[in-house]
């Protein structure tokens, strides 16, 4: 019973990671209808700055952490301005493509520094120990990214919620003419989406970058891994991501710990989310939390 | 408009460019034509950029010191980024420029590339140890012993070392052929006679948690764990393993795990990628290593020197690696040089299949010399075992031959 | 009636039929026919390297794959990321012959333009039931679904014993008229093979689009709505989309299979896909002769690339690692300029230079 409860717990954990990861696409794809493919490498940039600025330049963890975060969010915001600005209004497969060259171009400029080939590990700062209750253990670690996930979730959530900004936002998402007719501007929302998006790949990439070890296959891959989660949610759902991010941790977790080793079965964590996400699109195209666009003809 | 304009043009210089851009031509002599294709991007490419580094510098080293006299050396590295496509392109265009023998990198474009090598009949070193290039092949040449050896060996260390009735073993591996090739081998050694059980193959994904396997490995009472991978992999579990309290402090400590691997999982970049959780993590090679203090780790530190590599480099196994390919290259080119024989495809196969007895050739990289037969195409047979301690690799006992290695065959 | 069947600075059509014509004038007919003539004899009179000759099929065999992807990304407007995945399914039908019948069997040594056919059938099929959930989604979803066939279609590989795990399955030489083929005629006469193939599918594409199941297409991709009200079923031509697509990328993948006499999972993945992709725009979406530019400009580029990066490796040793950071560089820089500047392809610039030949000495 404590493995089924471990499996639980460990798939929380892992759902939460991926809510987080997800959630950039989410923020993009919610104000601007832009997928971006290029997420993970940004997603990788955020873990090698966060890296840079605590081992290079000697900040302590939790500050370059927030630096990183910041600086991210001024990239991804000039990535929009010079490369996605020019291209509102172009068909939708022109927009994905180009997000498919930026995220070529990002992998060539992180084969300039040495990130690119070498690996790396954040010096470790929280207890080693576990945290443990009736046979069900969590590392700090994750316990740390879990509680960062639902702090930024709760944040963006409130934003979205309360703020002028967020609520203007959601007007540009809601129908872009008529927030534009009351004077919101709708280039700028699309960037500030962006840089919020850059904001949390770079919270993303320095968790995971914690949990993996700082290797650059490995952490852009998460860009296609969390693919899955977006499209279940809905991909302009916040709420969405988060439970399914969760969803998705537990089919993983399950799939791995009962599937796999039986029945000449292995790896099926890493194909369920394909799987499942197949019938569900079938099923429920517009994702569990997603807008569903009624059209009148 | 005229901005649009503009880059217009600026496209078509570009085009035009990329276009007439000359293919270079090196001047012709006594320039003995090799190739090397590898990943130095793409997947693997923390491992294939130091190999590259080390085949680059010692080929200008062989040709700076004039150790093969007025001839030299001629390796073309191509950038393969882990595309068995590019591979057969690289290959094909190495063959036109009439290379004499070639260097590969991964298991997937050396069993692509098998039957060409066989066709072309060209003596052919792989920087994949797979067993399984060397069924129906007569020209690949592994440099040092198998992924299969590797694991049986630290299989062996775990039936000598367990304490206490047959020890439970899960073998943890990559999702391809590469790390699938060692399975069924060790597999045959148990019902050879080796006392121990595999309880479970594991075969991982991206996982950023390896709590539940992990956790399901110890309620079956496994306590060892044999990676065949990459360092990535390997160095989430060992950080969950440390997290959750499961990582054994001593070999063999009951309830709870010990972790071993094969070539590809250790080396600094695994203590680079785990920190201190990779403490008491047992790699085995054939590989020296700089941590300790030999004649060869003196001449690898000293080549990195000399080509200015960092320090990263300079310490890696894999530069070490690709270090050793290009001695072995030289000594052929060099044997078959003093006793006459022209520089071609067939003689430098058969210096290859001469290295062995008393020509076995002792690079000072490994930790033994390196043999080849018609019947061996293995290189170095013995195995070094280290372990992580305090961060770092040392040496655990003395270079040893898997003995069931010969009772599967 | 243009008064000149040779030149015509201007349409002169008077009935639909006119303008459905392959060739508009007889210069063109003459310049097509010649075209295929050159590309057919050039091999006899210049002697070429194997790896460029490589190259040469290789661009070919991307041609194949590109014209399906153009029509259901180009002509039918759906966005397809599993392309590989089909071209995948054509070679792994050589493959699974190979290991059911043995590598040596009649049907794939001689039976092998049967077997490319058939390797093409195979994809339209796994093309159609990708296809389905079409009927209901729309979209990036529908992306989404070809990207979850692409993930699907690499773990079976991998994990099925019967697929050799993704590993390697070795194809044999097939045979001619003259006995086995042999590995210094090898690339040659899959040139001529693949020149075959490509000008069957090119002749037949420009005929589909001539019919009405290819105006279909179009009309769906600019407006479903108003296709279903003039009687055509959106669902259906977009699956039917999926399932041409699906035909060109498997016979595309025979092709590979055979040119590289091995099919392993690792030449069918997600870069590849999106490689398929760049071309295709890069190209020019939704222009017949956009599949012949993309992927030799891609190809091209990648070749000078390598010499580039090799020559600046040559010359600047410090500089190791910008060499090496150029691929991916210039791809991604390629894409997105063609983006910015000229989302309409090369097959623009094809057009520029003929309206301007067309109208030469007079301009607009």
């Amino acid at each position: 019973m404590s493995y089924f409860f471990q499996l639980v717990v460990s798939g929380i954990v892992v759902g939460s990671i991926y809510a987080l990861s997800a959630l950039g696409f989410v923020l993009i794809y919610k104000s601007s209808r832009v997928l971006n493919i290029a997420h993970g490498q940004i997603i990788a940039a955020g873990a090698f700055i966060t890296y840079a600025l605590t081992v290079m330049v000697g900040i302590p963890i939790y500050f370059s952490f927030f630096i990183s975060m910041v600086i991210t969010f001024f990239l991804a915001m000039s990535v929009e301005r010079i490369f996605l600005r020019r291209l509102i209004g172009e068909p939708i497969i022109s927009v994905i493509m180009v997000t498919i060259g930026l995220m070529s171009i990002i992998d060539g400029l992180i084969y300039l520094t040495p990130f690119g080939t070498e690996n790396f590990s954040f010096p470790s700062f929280l207890p080693t120990t576990p945290i443990s209750v009736g046979g069900v253990s969590i590392s700090w670690t994750q316990m740390v990214g879990v509680l960062v996930t639902f702090a930024m979730i709760g944040g963006f959530t409130w934003f979205f919620k309360k703020s002028t900004i967020g609520i203007s936002m959601r007007a540009v998402s809601d129908d872009q003419l008529a927030a534009m007719s009351i004077g919101i501007s709708v280039p700028r929302v699309f960037g500030l989406a962006w840089a919020m998006a850059g904001l949390s790949a770079a919270a993303a990439g320095g968790i995971l970058g914690n949990i993996t070890g700082i290797n650059f296959d490995t952490l852009h891959s998460f860009g296609i891994v969390v693919f899955p989660v977006v499209i279940l949610g809905g991909l302009d759902s916040i709420l969405g991501a988060v439970v399914a991010g969760i969803i998705m941790g537990l089919i993983q977790q399950f799939a791995s710990g009962y599937l796999d080793g039986n029945w000449g079965l292995s790896g099926t964590g890493e194909i369920m989310p394909y799987v499942i996400l197949l019938v569900i699109l079938l099923f429920k195209p517009h994702g569990l939390f997603g807008i569903h666009e009624i059209e009148r003809v | 408009m005229n901005m649009n304009n503009k880059i217009k043009w600026m496209f078509l210089v570009v085009a035009v460019f990329m276009v007439t851009l000359p293919v270079h031509t090196f001047a012709a002599g006594k320039v003995y034509k090799l190739g090397l294709s590898l990943a130095i991007t793409g997947p693997t490419s923390d491992a294939g950029n130091p190999y590259a580094k080390g085949v680059e510098d010692y080929f200008n080293f062989v040709n700076d010191t004039k150790m093969l006299g007025e001839d030299k050396i001629d390796c073309t590295i191509r950038d393969d980024q882990y595309n068995n496509d590019i591979t057969k392109r690289n290959f094909e265009d190495f063959m036109s420029q009439g290379i004499v023998f070639y260097l590969n990198y991964s298991t997937g474009s050396t069993l692509a590339l098998k039957k060409d090598f066989e066709e072309e009949k060209i003596a052919v070193i792989p920087a994949s140890f797979h067993a399984g290039n060397l069924i129906d092949s007569n020209y690949i040449f592994l440099p040092i012993a198998s992924y299969s050896a590797q694991a049986i060996g630290l299989a062996e260390y775990i039936v000598n070392n367990h304490k206490g009735g047959t020890p439970k073993v899960a073998l943890f591996i990559h999702p391809s052929a590469f790390g699938r090739g060692p399975v069924e081998d060790v597999q045959k050694a148990v019902s050879a006679g080796l006392k121990m059980e595999i309880i479970e193959v594991v075969e991982h994904g991206k996982d950023l948690d390896n709590t539940a396997m992990l956790q399901r490995l110890l309620s079956k009472g496994v306590q060892y764990v044999i990676s065949q991978t990459v360092q990535s992999p390997v160095a989430t579990m060992l950080k969950d393993a440390a997290g959750l309290g499961l990582a054994a402090k001593t070999f063999g400590e009951a309830g709870k795990l010990t972790f071993l691997g094969c070539h590809y999982t250790g080396g600094n970049d695994l203590v680079a990628l785990a920190g201190p959780a990779a403490d008491n993590f047992y790699w085995t090679t054939s590989y020296i290593i700089t941590n300790e203090p030999s004649a060869g780790a003196t001449a690898q530190l000293d080549l990195a020197k000399k080509y200015n590599r960092d320090e990263k480099a300079a310490n890696s196994h894999n530069y070490a690696n690709g270090m050793m390919v290009a001695q072995v290259a030289t000594e052929v080119i060099k044997r078959a040089k003093a006793k006459g024989k022209e520089i071609n495809k067939a003689n430098l196969y058969e210096e290859m299949l001469a290295m062995n007895g008393d020509k076995a050739f002792s690079p000072g990289t490994t930790v033994g010399p390196v043999t080849y037969s018609k019947t061996d195409h293995a290189g170095v047979d013995s195995l070094q075992l280290y372990v992580v301690k305090d961060g770092a690799f040392k040496s655990a006992g003395t270079p040893f031959i898997p003995v069931y290695t010969g009772k599967i065959k | 009636m243009s008064s000149n069947r040779w030149f015509a600075t201007g349409n002169y059509f008077t009935s639909y039929k006119e303008e459905q014509r392959i060739f508009f004038t007889s210069l063109d007919r003459s310049a097509m026919v010649l075209l295929i003539l050159a590309l057919f004899l050039w091999p006899l009179f210049i002697q070429v390297d194997n790896k460029y000759m490589l190259v040469i099929d290789n661009i070919l065999v991307a041609v194949v794959a590109v014209m399906g992807l153009n029509l259901v990304t180009g002509f039918a407007g759906l966005i397809s990321i599993g392309h590989a995945a089909f071209v995948g399914i054509g070679a792994y039908t050589i493959a699974c012959f190979g290991r059911v019948l043995g590598e040596n069997h009649m049907l794939l040594t001689h039976a092998w333009p049967l077997m490319i056919v058939f390797a093409g059938c195979i994809g339209a099929v796994f093309g159609g039931i990708v296809g389905l959930p079409a009927l209901r989604l729309r979209h990036l979803y529908l992306a989404i679904a070809t990207l979850s066939f692409q993930m699907i279609f690499q773990w079976t590989i991998n994990f099925m014993d019967f697929f050799n795990q993704g590993q390697t399955i070795s194809v044999t030489r097939v045979a001619w008229v003259t006995g086995t083929v042999s590995r210094s005629e090898h690339y040659t006469f899959w040139y001529y093979a693949i020149l075959v193939a490509i000008v069957l599918v090119g002749f037949a594409v420009r005929n589909l689009l001539r019919t009405r199941y290819g105006r279909c297409l179009v009309a769906v991709r600019d407006n479903d709505r108003a296709a279903d009200a003039m009687g055509m079923h959106p669902g259906f031509t977009k699956v039917y989309a999926f399932a041409l697509a699906g035909f060109f990328a498997g016979v595309a993948g025979a092709l590979h299979a055979y040119l590289y006499r091995g099919v392993g999972i690792e030449s069918f993945t997600l870069s590849h896909s999106i490689s398929f992709l760049a071309m295709a725009i890069v190209g020019g979406l939704g222009t017949l002769h956009g599949a012949f530019w993309g992927p030799l400009a891609i190809k091209i580029l990648d070749l000078q690339v390598e010499q580039l990066s090799e020559w600046v490796g040559n010359h600047l040793t410090f500089a190791t690692n910008l060499a090496t950071a150029l691929k991916p560089l210039s791809f991604g820089l390629v894409i997105v300029l063609f983006l910015m500047f000229e989302p309409r392809g090369i097959a623009n610039w094809w057009r520029i230079v003929r309206s301007y030949v067309k109208l030469w000495p007079f301009r607009y």
